[in-house]
């Protein structure tokens, strides 16, 4: 049985870390009040332009760069959309990600399907032969997107930028009247939750499956979305979350090569149930207050009286 | 995409029940303008590619310009319109591509009596529609035989999207045929709850990997579950089109569809005026050709390849049922008996492992 724990153990952060970078992403860009859907579409550009760039003889850093900047480039768009232009921020989400499964379906058509060597593993590397399989499998991402959560909880709650981002999110006319930019601030977080949706996207791809094709991402932006919720907007709380949600589908999956008997189905809406559960718990017990950010989705203008 | 092939598997033999008695050539009125019609992309590397193949063939074979409609939805409203457009600019045979275009096929065959309606993978059948799908069952069972005569560890995995009938068939089929050359060898089968997500796939062919085993096949269509096991040096077999390019070293074979072979024939007939659907859906195997392995990988024996060309002559001559018995399943209940076979309509909604299979199978009735 250990056996079993130690290898579910070692292929967590594959299952993990996509969910991970997309909810941190979208946990800043919804700290910021800007109500965010569009992971699912970042992750598609994402995934797709890290593919084309390994495909056209890149290294795979160098295309999971190109993926995030994708990502970034998408939400330039989102952000214009609801952040400069004011649009309503469900629809702009839902028109971005249209957008992202769109564009990739038309330019990534030659491309599908076509294998290719992705980021290399710690044991394929010249110094980290030896290493044991728990370690040696693992790549460059995972001590990456663990100093990421730590980085951003830091900022968010230890530094003035972050107490302002916290500000524009829970009440954007009071930060604008201490003087804090709120549309520069909203724009930069839509911008990173895109930077870390691309690179989410480029991890599916480049580091998982080392193959591109249509629809890849499965879903898996959804789950981000629902996987902030379930954080109640804490850094900690999404590294948790992207665990419990990865590690549920890594452990089923196991399970099932292992011929034990569970509802496969039930086991396949466990995290979905859980997402409601907590989030059901968490208005009962607070109130209105489920950890979310007051001004979340609600488009600033200036002159608004409230 | 294998979508289409979930849930045509329950349906189609209560069609077959229901479906006309009438049997009278189908006569096309003016000069043969066909269309296809395809839920997302042709070029999708599985499914639809197969499909699309087929109809390139059509083309070249047949001297015809085929027309080709992609990203059709499964929802009757934005098909109907794309079959009204075709039908408007005179098009006379349609060529639909999946199950979830069944019952807006049936409709449109209905109002538009004087046009020839085919689909892939469908439910229903009447005097100018047919369905059509193939006993992808059978050449598992050989791609059973290589796999075990590949494996080193006796210990090969399958993966697969959901635990539905035509799912079902192709793993029992690989698991028999394997254990038809080995007896103890013991087949891993996963479901990854999904037709299309290539990186669960590459995981889940992980995790086979991890369970020991040295052959991993895929009945879905992503190329990352053959990379998964090429990477580690382990052995792969591919489904609906020749997967080799994604495991140049380890691919064995590939279990795939020849469309062609129904469709040009097929189309044919409604040209020559003596096409008659099939009351039943048109439903053949080996012996047609519509489905078959790929080439044999570099690590392939010439002794294996003769085990599997043996088989694949006694399947086509009718003297070996996959599915005769006795079978056990691998809860340990007897399904057929000695001297019996598996029943026709059983195929569809077939809910067990076998006996050698390690697997979850949720969806059994007892």
């Amino acid at each position: 049985m250990s056996d079993t724990f130690l290898a579910w153990l070692t292929v967590l952060p594959g299952y993990t870390l996509p969910l991970l970078l997309a909810s941190l992403g979208l946990m800043i860009s919804e700290r910021a009040g800007v109500l965010n859907l569009c992971p699912e579409g970042f992750m598609a550009v994402g995934a797709m332009t890290g593919a084309l760039a390994v495909l056209a003889g890149y290294s795979p850093a160098v295309a999971i760069l190109c993926g995030i900047l994708a990502g970034t480039g998408l939400s330039l768009l989102f952000g214009l959309a609801t952040v400069v232009f004011r649009a309503d921020h469900t629809l702009a989400g839902l028109a971005t990600v249209a957008l992202g499964l769109g564009i990739t379906g038309v330019l990534g058509r030659p491309y599908v399907q076509k294998p290719f060597d992705g980021l290399t593993r710690l044991s394929e590397t010249s110094w980290g032969e030896g290493l044991p399989r728990l370690l040696g499998q693992q790549n460059l991402l995972l001590p990456i997107s663990l100093i990421l959560v730590l980085a951003v909880w830091y900022w968010i709650f230890r530094r003035p930028s972050g107490l302002s981002l916290r500000a524009v999110g829970e009440d954007p006319a009071a930060a604008d009247v201490v003087g804090i930019d709120v549309q520069l601030t909203q724009l930069g977080a839509v911008l990173a939750s895109g930077a870390l949706g691309g690179l989410a996207g480029a991890y599916l791809s480049v580091a998982s499956a080392h193959v591109w094709v249509e629809g890849m991402v499965a879903g898996r932006g959804w789950v981000a979305v629902a996987i902030v919720i379930f954080a109640g907007w804490r850094p900690r709380g999404v590294l948790f979350g992207a665990i419990l949600f990865g590690g549920a589908e890594a452990a089923m999956l196991r399970l099932q090569t292992q011929g034990v008997e569970f509802p496969l189905y039930l086991g396949a809406m466990l995290p979905y149930a859980l997402t409601l559960l907590v989030f059901c718990i968490a208005c009962a017990r607070r109130g209105r207050d489920n950890g979310a950010p007051a001004a979340l989705g609600r488009v600033y203008l200036r002159q608004d009286k409230h | 995409m294998p979508t289409r092939l979930s849930w045509h598997a329950a349906t189609l033999s209560i069609t077959a029940l229901i479906g006309p008695l009438s049997a009278e050539a189908f006569e096309l009125k003016g000069d043969p303008k066909v269309a296809f019609i395809y839920a997302s992309a042709a070029q999708d590397g599985g499914w639809n590619e197969a499909i699309e193949l087929g109809r390139e063939a059509v083309e070249t074979e047949l001297g015809l310009n085929v027309a080709v409609a992609e990203n059709i939805p499964e929802e009757a409203t934005r098909l109907r319109a794309a079959i009204d457009l075709y039908v408007k600019r005179g098009y006379n045979i349609i060529v639909g591509t999946t199950y979830g275009y069944s019952e807006a096929m049936s409709e449109a065959a209905k109002a538009y009596p004087d046009v020839a309606f085919f689909n892939a993978s469908g439910v229903h059948n009447s005097d100018n529609m047919e369905s059509f799908y193939a006993r992808t069952y059978e050449a598992w069972y050989l791609a059973g035989i290589a796999a075990a005569e590949t494996s080193e560890t006796d210990k090969i995995g399958i993966l697969a999207g959901f635990p539905v009938g035509v799912v079902n068939w192709d793993i029992n089929g690989f698991a028999l045929g394997a254990q038809s050359a080995k007896p103890d060898i013991e087949t891993f089968a996963t479901y990854t709850n999904s037709w299309w997500d290539p990186v669960k796939e590459g995981q889940v062919s992980e995790a086979l990997l991890d369970q020991g085993a040295d052959v991993i096949a895929t009945d879905l269509s992503a190329a990352s579950a053959l990379k998964a096991a090429e990477d580690r040096g382990a052995h792969a077999i591919g489904y609906q089109l020749d997967m080799s390019d994604a495991a140049p070293e380890g691919i064995v074979t590939s279990v795939v569809f020849h469309w062609d072979k129904y469709l040009v024939p097929r189309i044919q007939s409604v040209i020559d005026g003596s096409w008659e659907p099939s009351e039943w859906g048109w439903f053949e195997g080996l012996d047609t050709g519509v489905v078959g392995l790929a080439p044999f990988g570099p690590d392939v024996t010439e002794e294996t390849k003769a085990k599997v060309e043996e088989a694949k002559a006694a399947i086509v001559a009718g003297d070996l049922n996959p599915f005769a018995g006795p079978l056990m399943t691998s809860k340990g209940d007897e399904r057929v008996a000695e001297g019996d076979a598996l029943p026709e309509e059983d195929l569809w909604t077939m809910d067990f492992f076998v006996s050698g299979i390690t697997g979850t199978m949720p969806a059994s009735q007892e």
